[in-house]
C-alpha cells in the first residue's frame, strides 16, 4: 500500500474495485464505513453486489477482465473535461503525452462497450475521483488475478498520478495483503528475482554484497515462480521441492495438474502446522508452530512491521519454524543458521536489507514503523511519494485493453469468478477446524443470477455440477440478484469442491505471473434426482 | 492460577490486527482486541475473534513423519532432518542445483522467510524461490 | 498508585484473595493480567489507563476453573454494576470476589458518557459525578417511525456479524447463544439476517445490559449499539421500575419463569 490503514478514514472519495473488502479486510472496511460516515463518498467497481457494494453511493458491476477498459475511459473523461491535476502532471511526472494518446481512443461510449458500465457512471465517478481533495484506491486479487493484472495495477496507478490523488495522506493506490505476512514475504525475497528488499539477483554488485554476507557464491540466474515449478516437474527439470506452511493443492489454480506434479516430484519436503493436501503427497513431513508458538515478525499491508509473541510452548515435538529452518540449515552443511533466536535473524536481515535497516526488534516494541526505514533515526514511512517516485519521476504507462484468456463460447457458456467468504480464510486449513467459523458455513455454493438459474432450471439449494476444461466439481446453488447475468462465482476455500479444479492455470500475466483465477469459462448441469 | 496476555498480531489477513491472546494455566482459551492498537482500535472481525480455536485442533502434527512405502511413519527429529538433508543433497549433485525449489509462506514470519530463501540461495545455489503473494 | 499497589500486594500477601485481576504495563501498553504471590513483583507494574477492558468477562472465565477461589478484581463503575447482575444470575459468587475500586476520571465519565462513573468502594481515584446525556436517544426518537426504522435498518445493514458485541459483553453469559440458533438467523452470511439478528440481541439485553458502552466500543462497523440497548434499559425502568446493577437483592421483573424453571407443556394447544 502507497499509504497507512488509519489514513483511509480521512479521505473524501474511496474507489474499490476487485476486493470484497467486508469478507477479506474487515477491519479495513471499518475504516472505509468510518469515511463514509464522516462524508466521504465510496464508489464499488465489482462483478456482485457484494456486502462492501451494498454500502456504496456508487456500485456498478463491470464484465470481468474488463478493467483496463474503464479505467482508459475515465481517464479519456477526466482530460477531456480538464479534471487532471495539471501542476503533479508537469511537475512529479513524465510520458504524459503518450498516455493522452492511449486514451483518446477510450471514449465513453468505447469503455460502455467494453465494460458494461453505463457512460453516465462513469463521468459521474470520474468527476467524483478527480475532483475530491483527497481520493483513494482500495484493490485486491480482483485487479491483480487476471491476465493484465499488471495491466490493471498500471492503469491504476496512471488514474492516480493523472488526477495527483497520491504522494499525499489519504490518497494513493492501495492493494490489500491477504494473507498476514505476504506483504513480508515478498520483503525478505521469497520472489525467485530478488533478494531481501527488492535487490536484483542479477545485478552483480549487489550479487556481491550476499555473497560475502552468505559466505558462498550465488546464482545469478532468476529462479521459477510457484506455477513455473509446478510445470518444470512435469517437463522433469525440477527433481525436489521443499514447501512451507502452503498448501498449493487447494490454493493454485488447476489442482488437478498441481496433484499431478506433487506426486511425480522425486522428493518433496512440507513443513506445515497440520496433514494438508498438500502435505499428505510429502516423502518427509516437518511439524511447525502456530503463530502462537514463537516470536517474530510480520509485516503488513501497510508495510507496518510488527512482533507477534510466543504465548504457550509448540505442541509435542513440533519445532517454532525458524528453529526448523536453522537446523536444516546445518544439516544440508550451510555456514551462518547459529541463530538462537528471531531477533538475532531480524539483526542479520536488517544489515543486508536497506529498506528495513533501521528497524530492530527494540524499536517495534515502542514504535510504529512502516518501511522505508533506513536508519535507526527514521521515522520510517507511513505513505510513499511525497516528494518523489522510486525511479523519480513518475512514469505513465499507455496501456491498451486486451480481453481474459478464456471467454464463454457454446460448450463452456458461462464464466466464472472466485473469491473469499467473511468466514473462511484461503485454503481452510485453519478456519475448517474452528467452531465458531465452521458454525457459520462449511459448504461451497455456487452464486447464480436468478435468469441464469431460470434458464438453468435450479432453484436456490440444488445442486449442480459445474466444470471447466480442467475438472468439475458438484456445489449447492445460491441464487442471487447481487451477480451480473452470465456471472457464477465460487468460493474457494472447500477442498472437497474446490474452485480451482476449475481455474485457468494456463493463463498467466505474463510479468507477474498470476493465474487468471478471476475469470474462465464453465458450464453448469443440474444434478437430476437430487437435492442438497 | 495463572492468567496472562500476550499481545500479538493476528494471524489471518494482511491487516495487521492487534490481539491478545488469552492463556489461562498454559493453554491458550480466548482472544481479545488490542485496545489501544493503531489499526483496529479494539475491534475485530469473527476471524479474529476466533484466531485461538484452531491451535488446538485435531490433526495438529506434533512428530516429523517420514515416507515408507505408502505410508508416512512417524520419525525422530535427528531421522527426519538427516533424510532431508541427504536427499536435496543427492538430487543437487545429480542434477544441479536449478533442480531444486522452494515454496516459501505468507503465513510465516519474516525471520523465517528470510531463513528459507537463505538456505536455497546461499547453501543449495538456486534462485527457485517462490510463494503464494500471486494466489 | 503506590497506594493501590499496596492494598493489592496486601491482599495477596494475607492470602485474602488468590489472584488479582487488574492491567498490567507491557512495553506501554496496558494489558489484562492475573498478579499472584508467586510473582509480587509484576505489581510494580500494575497500571490503570484511561481505557477499559472486559475484566467481569475475564474474570468470569477464571471463576468457571477456579469456583471455591478468592478473587480480586479492579473495577470501575460499570465493571461493579457487571458484578451486581452477574451475583444475581448466579454467575458468580459475591463472597468469593473483592473488588478493587477505580473511580473514573472526569474526562473518561465524558467522554464514556457515563451515569455512574464510580464503583460502590473506591480504592483508586476521586468520585466525579455522572452524566445524564440522552442526546443520542433523542436524536432518534425526534424521527418519525419509518425514519426510524430506515435509521436501524441502515446501521444493521453495516453488521459484519463479528459476534464481537456478545463477545466482549459481561452479561452474554449463556451456555448457548440465540444469536447461533439457525432456526432463528441464518447463519453464514454478512450482514446478518436484518433486523432480526440485532433486534435478539437488543430484547435479551433487558434486564441485563449495564451500559458500559464496550459493544460500542468493539463494533468494527460503528453501529450505536449502546443506543440501542440503552433505549430497552430505559423503558425498563419506565415501565418496570427496574435499574440493573443498582442493587443485589433487587428482582430482576423479567425472571418471571421463577428459580424452579418453566415447565414446558406436554400438549400444545394448536387452535
Amino acid at each position: 500500500m502507497t499509504n497507512s490503514v488509519p489514513e483511509f478514514e480521512d479521505a473524501d472519495c474511496i474507489l474499490i474495485t476487485g476486493s470484497n473488502t467486508t469478507s477479506s479486510h474487515p477491519l479495513i472496511a471499518s475504516r472505509v464505513m468510518k469515511a463514509k460516515e464522516k462524508g466521504a463518498k465510496i464508489i464499488v467497481i465489482d462483478p456482485r453486489k457484494n456486502h462492501i457494494a451494498s454500502l456504496a453511493d456508487i456500485h456498478v458491476k463491470q464484465n470481468l477482465g474488463s478493467d483496463v477498459a474503464w479505467i482508459n475511459g475515465l481517464m479519456h473523461i477526466i482530460l477531456k473535461e480538464g479534471w487532471q491535476n495539471q501542476t503533479f502532471i508537469d511537475e512529479r511526472t513524465e510520458g504524459f503525452e503518450d498516455l493522452k494518446k492511449a486514451v483518446e481512443a477510450y471514449t465513453p461510449e468505447k469503455a460502455e462497450e467494453i465494460s458494461g458500465i453505463p457512460k453516465e457512471t462513469l463521468r459521474e465517478i470520474a468527476e467524483l475521483y478527480a475532483k475530491s481533495e483527497k481520493s483513494s484506491i482500495i484493490y485486491c486479487m480482483g485487479i491483480t488475478q487476471h491476465i493484465t493484472g499488471t495491466d490493471n495495477v498500471k492503469s491504476l496507478a496512471n488514474l492516480a498520478m493523472l488526477t495527483g490523488q497520491i504522494g499525499r495522506p489519504s490518497t494513493g493506490v492501495n492493494p490489500l495483503r491477504g494473507q498476514n505476512n505476504v506483504q513480508g514475504s515478498t520483503d525478505m525475497a521469497a520472489i525467485p528475482n530478488k533478494y531481501p528488499g527488492y535487490q536484483d539477483v542479477t545485478n552483480d554488485e549487489i550479487r556481491e554484497k550476499f555473497e560475502k554476507a552468505w559466505g558462498g557464491p550465488l546464482s545469478p540466474k532468476v529462479g521459477l515462480t510457484v506455477v513455473e515449478m509446478i510445470n518444470a516437474i512435469e517437463e522433469g527439470k525440477l527433481k525436489g521441492l521443499y514447501i512451507l506452511g502452503e498448501n498449493p493443492m487447494i490454493s493454485d489454480p488447476d489442482s488437478t495438474h498441481v496433484e499431478k506434479a506433487l506426486d511425480d516430484v522425486e522428493f518433496l519436503v512440507v513443513q506445515d502446522i497440520f496433514l494438508t493436501e498438500t502435505a499428505k503427497k510429502a516423502d518427509v513431513v516437518l511439524p511447525g508452530a502456530s503463530f502462537a508458538e514463537k516470536d517474530g515478525t510480520y509485516t503488513g499491508t501497510d508495510r507496518r512491521v510488527q512482533k507477534i509473541r510466543k504465548a504457550i510452548d509448540p505442541l509435542g515435538e513440533a519445532k517454532p519454524d525458524w528453529e526448523i529452518l536453522c537446523l536444516v540449515g546445518k544439516a544440508l552443511g550451510g555456514k551462518g543458521f547459529d541463530f538462537q533466536s528471531p531477533r538475532e535473524v531480524f539483526d542479520e536481515l536488517a544489515e543486508l536489507t536497506p529498506i528495513y535497516h533501521g528497524i530492530d526488534y527494540d524499536r517495534i516494541e515502542k514504535e510504529i514503523i512502516h518501511w522505508p526505514c533506513r536508519e535507526k533515526d527514521d521515522p520510517g514511512s507511513p505513505y510513499l511519494h511525497k516528494d518523489g517516485f522510486a525511479r523519480g519521476k513518475g512514469l505513465f504507462t499507455p496501456i491498451e485493453y486486451k480481453p481474459p484468456a478464456e471467454l464463454p463460447d457454446d460448450e463452456y457458456p458461462y464464466q466464472l469468478t472466485t473469491g473469499r467468504l467473511p468466514f473462511h480464510y484461503h485454503t481452510g486449513t485453519m478456519t475448517r477446524v474452528s467452531p465458531s467459523l465452521t458454525h457459520e458455513i462449511n459448504e461451497a455454493y455456487i452464486e447464480l443470477h436468478p435468469q441464469d438459474a431460470k434458464a438453468l432450471g435450479v432453484k436456490h439449494g440444488e445442486r449442480v455440477r459445474v466444470s471447466s476444461r480442467r475438472g468439475a466439481i458438484e456445489v449447492k446453488v445460491l441464487v442471487t440478484s447481487g451477480i451480473k447475468q452470465g456471472v457464477a462465482f465460487i468460493p474457494f476455500h472447500f477442498a472437497e469442491a474446490a474452485a480451482n479444479r476449475l481455474t485457468n492455470s494456463a493463463a498467466l500475466d505474463p510479468i507477474a505471473k498470476i493465474p487468471e483465477y478471476k475469470v474462465c469459462a464453465i458450464k453448469i448441469e443440474k444434478i437430476n434426482g437430487r437435492e442438497g | 492460577m495463572e492468567y496472562q496476555t500476550v499481545r500479538t498480531t493476528c494471524t489471518y489477513c494482511g491487516t495487521g490486527c492487534g490481539v491478545l491472546l488469552e492463556v489461562l494455566d498454559g493453554e491458550v482459551v480466548g482472544t481479545l482486541p488490542q485496545k489501544d492498537h493503531p489499526i483496529n482500535e479494539g475491534k475485530l472481525c469473527i476471524k479474529g475473534w476466533s484466531a485461538h480455536e484452531f491451535i488446538y485442533a485435531d490433526g495438529r502434527l506434533t512428530k516429523p513423519l517420514v515416507r515408507k512405502g505408502d505410508k508416512l511413519e512417524e520419525a525422530s527429529w535427528d531421522e527426519a532432518l538427516d533424510f532431508v538433508a541427504k536427499r536435496l543433497l543427492e538430487l543437487k549433485k545429480k542434477n544441479g542445483p536449478d533442480s531444486l525449489g522452494c515454496f516459501s509462506s505468507a503465513k510465516c514470519t519474516n525471520e523465517e522467510n528470510y531463513l528459507l530463501q537463505k538456505i536455497f540461495r546461499a547453501v543449495i545455489g538456486t534462485n527457485n524461490v517462490d510463494h503464494c503473494a500471486r494466489l | 498508585m503506590d497506594k493501590l499497589r499496596n492494598y493489592v500486594k496486601e491482599l495477596l500477601e494475607s492470602g485474602e484473595i488468590t489472584g488479582f485481576l487488574g492491567l498490567i504495563d507491557d512495553g506501554g501498553h496496558p494489558i489484562p493480567h492475573l498478579f499472584t504471590k508467586e510473582h509480587i513483583d509484576r505489581l510494580n507494574d500494575l497500571v490503570v489507563p484511561d481505557f477499559r477492558y472486559p475484566m467481569t468477562d475475564i474474570l468470569l472465565k477464571i471463576v468457571r476453573k477456579y469456583p471455591e477461589s478468592t478473587i480480586g478484581v479492579m473495577v470501575r463503575g460499570c465493571d461493579d454494576r457487571a458484578l451486581i447482575e452477574l451475583a444475581k444470575n448466579q454467575k458468580i459468587m459475591s463472597d468469593l470476589i473483592r473488588p478493587v475500586g477505580v473511580a473514573c476520571s472526569k474526562e473518561m465519565a465524558e467522554s464514556c458518557r457515563c451515569s455512574q462513573p464510580y464503583p460502590r468502594e473506591i480504592h483508586y481515584g476521586e468520585k466525579v459525578e455522572g452524566v445524564q446525556d440522552r442526546s443520542d436517544l433523542e436524536e432518534v426518537e425526534s424521527m418519525d417511525l419509518s425514519g426510524r426504522l430506515d435509521y436501524w435498518m441502515g446501521q444493521f445493514s453495516k453488521c459484519i456479524k463479528c459476534y464481537g458485541c456478545r463477545n466482549i459483553c459481561s452479561m452474554c453469559f449463556c451456555d448457548q447463544c440465540t444469536l447461533e440458533d439457525e432456526t432463528l438467523v441464518m447463519t453464514g452470511q454478512t450482514p446478518p439476517e436484518i433486523p432480526i439478528f440485532h433486534l435478539i440481541r437488543a430484547f435479551h439485553m433487558a434486564g441485563r445490559c449495564i451500559d458500559c458502552g464496550l459493544c460500542e466500543e468493539a463494533c468494527p462497523a460503528h453501529i450505536p449499539l449502546r443506543s440501542l440497548y440503552r433505549k430497552v434499559r430505559e423503558d425498563m425502568a419506565n415501565y418496570l421500575g427496574y435499574v440493573t446493577g443498582k442493587d443485589e437483592y433487587e428482582k430482576d421483573p423479567l425472571e418471571f419463569l421463577g428459580s424452579e424453571g418453566y415447565e414446558v407443556p406436554s400438549k400444545i394447544d394448536e387452535t
